[in-house]
């Protein structure tokens, strides 16, 4: 049957050379469809991966599809054309393969011409007796050549990486919030009849975490409440289904609870920080221990003068986080030697500006008094934010503190500290600093809070 | 004629050549090519290798006339192509045109370098035009005809070498060399002794007509144009200045002054032809191409100072071309 079926493919040369450039043809065209099918499989793989999840609209999906088909029509045909063999090339091989000494050559690319045609006809006839020595189909099977392979490879892994890596990067950049987290558990929790009233909880909490009138402490505690709820309920449960969303649902909450407990700590880490240019008033009220070493210095100069030390140090150093010792003991101890340094200009400004404008202070006493304490509460890396980076009562857009003094302690921080003295309490008592940063409520009479100096600023200060 | 019958007749002029010539196998396949072809041969090597005898040879198995002319440096152009001279006929004296050696079918020009260029010159009309002019007359040279010309490399002293004009017209240029141990013994029990071999001629009383009929069928050979392609090809990279901006080879650029002229390219096509039919093939393949290359460009490349300085030989410059050219 096979042979019948060779016999048959057997017609004149010429056919079977035309025939092998048919076969030639399919190959290029299925070897350039191997190779771009893949590449354009994957991005359409992606594209509706980016539409089921939501991230794309339908418009976007199906005009982002049809770019990606055409740009794969346009490759495929843009490896398939340079590829269609010519009726020489064919001929070559079946030459090659045929030992045939170009016979199907001359008999593929010769004009005709009447005054050989016997030797035409001639030729021929060698040629059908060689073309015996070859089969076609045989001789010249498709065979998927290596790049179709390195192509479906890279294409896998392009469609894998995108699958792994884009909900990775949508949710570092896009983080969900965790109200909507709760809920979406909740939602499926609802499906499950042993948790249908968590699912409730959830949803409740849920919508008290969505408030922004509930305060930071309070969404704490009714996070840590739920997961209480819930630990316990876990240990109940047998299902493993179930067991598995409590404990989705733990971690969540989990989650909320650190981030309650984190923002409740930078909002007193931001009060704190304003309780360093607060102070001023309720220093100036009670100036005793602080100054005592200072020769009847005030203590709100002093604190002014090292909370300007301290953002002049965040200024300086362009890195808040970097621990401020380490290039401004340099510039201090040389604040009143011989280099020159524009920061030096600047602090002395600054200094002038909190009021303490007079000379002859032994300044390193106090503030070694002070630096001795070691600070409490909020690790002192916290206490400044980058502008914009606190929360809704942190510094915002500011590149640095700026503190307006009231009117008569300006005064006095001008014309000396004498007079202040007797007067400088109640005057200050009676209005408020303006601060960029929030300050804590001013309470007329309350008694002077101390803000003990970070440890990274006490370098700074010796 | 029957593609076979020429094969036929093409074995049997080389069977009897081989009768007195000992090796030289593809020398003398490539005189038979060229004298189907209808050009003329340039055999060089070194005295005593056969040059002359194969000529000779050739000569009586083809049954054709046979002239030999030894150049020398005071041949003149009268001595090759004839003159007038005064005779007597009927009692009335006229000039009558005396034939020269060239007027036959096969010339065999020894040692034509010996001759001084206005003779050889005299031989390039009756190689190209197959006439020769004297006194004003024209007289057309006898077909077939064929010149074949030795010349010795060595022995320059009081030559004159062929201008390349005149080596144009060659159509193969072949080397004669020394045989090979075993041709050598043969050469000596076939030369030293009693018995001694005999050209018989091989083509019928009219051999001008069978020689004719052959020289037609070997032009009606089938070529591919993609073979007619890589001969142009072939012939374009012995240029030494870009064509078609195309940059010839390193070897070319360096070492030749002028590249082919189209009649190398001409005798490639002429002598594959030749050579399928040889081989009982009625079309031309790459193989009947790169066989003849050799002898059909080899005196058509000029080389350079610097290549007869560091003794390249043509050969190895088409070499590199061939090399360099694909196929396809």
């Amino acid at each position: 049957m096979e042979a019948l079926k060779e016999k048959s493919e057997r017609g004149a040369p010429e056919q079977v050379i035309h025939g092998l450039v048919r076969k030639l043809t399919h190959h290029a065209l299925w070897d350039a469809l191997l190779v771009w099918l893949p590449p354009v499989a994957a991005v359409l793989y992606c594209l509706l991966y980016l539409f089921l999840n939501l991230w794309i609209s339908p418009a976007i999906t199906l005009v982002l599809g049809c770019a990606a088909l055409a740009v794969g029509a346009l490759a495929i045909a843009r490896r398939y054309r340079p590829n269609i063999p010519s009726v020489q090339l064919a001929a070559r091989l079946i030459d090659d393969r045929a030992a045939a000494e170009d016979r199907f050559l001359t008999l593929a690319t010769l004009q005709p011409s009447p005054t050989a045609a016997f030797l035409v006809s001639r030729l021929r006839a060698e040629a059908v007796g060689l073309q015996g020595h070859i089969a076609i189909k045989r001789e010249f099977p498709y065979r998927i050549k290596r790049h179709v392979y390195a192509s479906l490879l890279i294409s896998l892994a392009a469609a894998l990486l995108f699958q792994l890596l884009l909900p990775l990067a949508h949710s570092t950049l896009h983080p969900q919030p965790a109200h909507e987290l709760l809920r979406e558990l909740a939602q499926r929790m609802a499906q499950r009849p042993n948790l249908l009233e968590t699912a409730r909880s959830l949803q409740n909490l849920a919508a008290k975490l969505e408030d922004p009138k509930v305060p930071p402490q309070e969404k704490r505690n009714l996070a840590q409440e739920e997961r209480k709820k819930i630990d316990e309920q876990q240990k109940k449960q047998t299902q493993k289904q179930d067991r598995e969303l409590l404990n989705q649902a733990a971690g969540t909450l989990q989650g909320i609870e650190q981030q309650s407990g984190g923002a409740e700590r930078k909002k007193d880490q931001d009060s704190g920080a304003g309780g360093i240019q607060s102070n001023l008033p309720q220093h100036g009220q009670g100036e005793g221990k602080q100054s005592e070493g200072s020769g009847g210095d005030s203590n709100g100069e002093l604190d002014a003068q090292l909370n300007n030390e301290m953002q002049r140090g965040k200024m300086a150093q362009g890195n808040p986080k970097e621990p401020g010792a380490e290039k401004n003991p340099g510039d201090q101890s040389g604040g009143i030697g011989d280099q020159p340094d524009p920061n030096k200009a600047g602090k002395d400004q600054s200094k002038e500006r909190a009021g303490k404008t007079e000379g002859g202070r032994d300044e390193r006493t106090g503030r070694g008094k002070v630096s001795e304490e070691i600070p409490q509460g909020t690790p002192p890396a916290e206490r400044f934010y980058k502008p914009g980076e606190g929360e809704s009562q942190g510094i915002k857009g500011a590149g640095y503190v700026t503190v307006q003094l009231p009117e008569e302690l300006a005064a006095e921080g001008k014309g000396g500290g004498q007079k202040r003295d007797s007067k400088g309490g109640r005057a200050l008592s009676s209005q408020i600093p303006v601060s960029n940063v929030p300050l804590p409520k001013h309470v007329p009479d309350a008694p002077a809070e101390k803000q003990q100096m970070p440890l990274e600023y006490r370098g700074i200060f010796r | 004629m029957e593609p076979e019958k020429f094969q036929d007749t093409f074995k049997r002029i080389e069977a009897e050549i081989r009768k007195v010539i000992v090796g030289h196998d593809d020398a003398i396949r490539k005189v038979l090519i060229a004298f189907f072809a209808g050009g003329h041969v340039l055999l060089e090597g070194v005295p005593g290798l056969g040059k002359t005898l194969l000529v000779k040879a050739f000569s009586a198995a083809i049954g054709m006339s046979f002239k030999r002319i030894q150049f020398t440096p005071d041949l003149m152009p009268s001595d090759i192509v004839g003159t007038e001279v005064l005779a007597e006929n009927g009692g009335r004296r006229e000039f009558q045109f005396k034939k020269g050696p060239v007027f036959a079918h096969v010339v065999l020009a020894d040692e034509i370098n010996r001759a001084t260029p206005k003779t050889q010159s005299a031989v390039l009309e009756a190689m190209e035009e197959k006439q020769v002019t004297v006194f004003g007359e024209s007289h057309l040279l006898e077909s077939p005809f064929i010149v074949m010309a030795t010349q010795n490399p060595i022995e320059l002293e009081g030559t004159y070498p062929l201008p390349e004009a005149q080596l144009d017209r060659f159509f193969f240029k072949l080397l004669v060399t020394s045989p090979t141990q075993a041709e050598l013994r043969e050469i000596l029990k076939r030369t030293t002794g009693t018995e001694s071999g005999e050209t018989n001629r091989v083509l019928p009383e009219d051999g001008g007509r069978h020689i004719n009929d052959m020289k037609q069928l070997l032009r009606q050979v089938l070529i591919a144009p993609p073979i007619e392609d890589y001969v142009v090809r072939l012939v374009h990279g012995t240029q030494p200045a870009a064509q078609n901006g195309t940059v010839a080879p390193a070897s070319v650029r360096n070492y030749l002054r002028f590249g082919s002229s189209p009649r190398g390219a001409q005798s490639i096509i002429l002598g594959a032809k030749g050579n399928a039919l040889a081989e009982g093939r009625v079309h031309v393949s790459y193989e009947d191409v790169e066989k003849v290359l050799y002898p059909a460009l080899r005196h058509r490349i000029i080389l350079n100072f610097q290549a007869e300085a560091e003794n390249v030989s043509a050969d190895q410059i088409i070499a590199e071309v061939v090399k360099q050219v694909p196929r396809t």
